[in-house]
């Protein structure tokens, strides 16, 4: 009974945050626009003639891409910074998305995993700048 | 599960030649490097931002793959923001529910990112929009050619479907007409009365264009030859008597009732010259008769009318007669008739006295 008076209300809560979440959706506009979103979607099948929806999956494709990009960009840092002839130069400040750094950051084993299974990779993408091509381009 | 599995399922991507690959890979491009900006970066080498791209399209298109197949799953055939939740944490590869919580929507980790990801960019003010506008695509090019092709659907053409089964969005059904015989329309109704009146007054039309024509042929014969015809005698009366008729009627009637009169005097004249050059006698005895209505004179006219035929000054002055007045030549007809019968007693006691003396 209380378990389920819990879950209950606790359903309630869920609902209601998940409402008001909606509805801030509405607020903020995704980097992404709806137009690209609503048309990739259309062709995998997702029909839905809510906008919020369409933003909600916008707003995860975003996070998607922000976390990969911020693995790449940690990676980037780390990197040791190149000889500097001039004293007066600063450390690396151009950052540049270069290969290298986005493999890594797609291969990266996250924390949260708590190390469970070591292959297996947060984002499951195995991306490796090739070494030689076989045929002339 | 992993995106690289799903990326081998065998779908068929976009081909590159297509033209809406083309536009809304390059859209996904720009709006990835805007987010790539905003976590840091500066400057982008192509093939990683390309391959980011693609990874961030393929995102987009799982998600819509397994939403919609969580929401076929139960039955329904649009999605639902559970179906999106779920969707995320199939794609998310974490194993939360092993614990056997129980689903529901804010349990699911995925989602609780996603809104503190929104939270933290909206308090941070750092949102930042597509820089550019996109156009409404894909843009149907059924203006142009195809409009003559495709049949158009019920939303478009304005109809109801009939059933609720049939959704507005599928083309229309052809009209019933090209299929089944249906009754003619009687678009107005009958009026017997009205289309004989508009018979009548079209025939009228017609007639007074005729006369009007026929007048205006006459009309030149007589102002171009300047000889001395019997036409144009004739026609010159009339032309007078048309013009008394035409001043003494006022306008409006002029069109309709005297018209059809003074259109017809020039023929009826003209009917009446061939008839008095041969027949003059018996015409005007017809005349008479109409007046007088006396029947003895035919045999003695007829008589009359070939004698006279000698005689040269009687016949001209009949021509004569016919040059003036209308309004006169009753008076002068009757003239002429008593003189004829003076002239044939004339000549009968001319004769008789023969005769007589012979007796």
């Amino acid at each position: 009974m209380n378990h389920g008076q819990q879950s209950g209300e606790a359903k309630h809560e869920d609902d209601a945050v998940l409402t008001e979440f909606l509805g801030s959706l509405m607020d903020y506009t995704p980097t992404i626009p709806d137009d690209l979103v609503e048309h990739y979607l259309a062709k995998s099948g997702f029909q839905c003639p809510d906008v919020r929806l369409i933003r909600l999956v916008a707003v995860a494709t975003q996070k998607f891409v922000a976390d990969v990009a911020s693995d790449a960009l940690q990676h980037c840092k780390a990197r040791p910074a190149p000889v500097v002839k001039d004293k007066k130069q600063q450390k690396d400040k151009r950052l540049i998305l270069t290969m290298e750094d986005l493999s890594k950051a797609l291969r990266e084993v996250s924390a949260s995993s708590g190390g469970f299974d070591p292959h297996l990779s947060i984002y499951g993408v195995n991306v490796k700048h090739p070494e030689y091509f076989a045929d002339s381009p | 599960m992993s995106l690289l599995e799903r990326t081998h399922d065998g779908e068929t991507k976009d081909p590159p030649s297509s033209s809406s690959y083309e536009f809304t890979h390059a859209a996904a491009k720009s709006a990835v490097a805007q987010i790539c900006e905003t976590v840091g970066y500066n400057h982008f080498k192509d093939p990683p931002l390309e391959s980011l791209t693609g990874f961030a399209i393929q995102y987009i298109l799982q998600l819509g793959k397994l939403a919609a197949s969580f929401a076929n799953l139960n039955g329904r055939s649009q999605c639902n923001v559970f179906d999106i939740v779920l969707a995320l944490e199939d794609l998310s590869g974490n194993d939360n529910n092993a614990e056997g919580r129980g689903c529901s929507a804010l349990r699911s980790v995925k989602l609780r990112e996603i809104i503190d990801f929104v939270k933290v960019s909206d308090d941070g003010e750092e949102e930042s929009l597509f820089l550019q506008t996109l156009p409404r695509f894909p843009v149907s090019d059924k203006g142009k050619k195809m409009m003559m092709m495709t049949v158009p659907s019920f939303v478009e053409v304005g109809e109801s479907p009939p059933g609720k089964h049939i959704p507005l969005w599928l083309p229309a059904f052809p009209d019933p007409h090209t299929y089944k015989e249906t009754p003619m329309w009687i678009e107005r109704g009958l009026d017997p009365r009205g289309d004989k009146i508009e018979q009548a007054r079209q025939r009228r039309k017609a007639e007074r264009a005729l006369l009007s024509l026929q007048r205006k042929l006459v009309c030149r014969i007589s102002s171009g030859d300047g000889d001395r015809v019997w036409g144009d005698m004739d026609v010159g009366t009339v032309k007078e008597v048309i013009r008394e008729a035409e001043s003494e009627v006022p306008e409006d009637e002029k069109r309709d009732g005297v018209s059809v009169v003074e259109a017809f005097a020039p023929a009826l004249e003209a009917a009446r010259d061939v008839v008095f050059s041969e027949d003059d006698a018996e015409w005007k005895q017809k005349k008479k008769k109409k007046k007088k209505k006396k029947k003895k004179k035919p045999v003695a006219l007829s008589k009359l009318r070939t004698e006279k035929k000698f005689l040269g000054e009687p016949l001209d002055l009949t021509l004569q007669m016919k040059g003036e007045d209308r309004s006169m030549s009753l008076r002068e007809e009757d003239r002429d008739d008593k003189r004829r019968r003076a002239e044939f007693i004339l000549r009968q006691c001319m004769e008789n006295p023969v005769d007589l003396n012979q007796l």
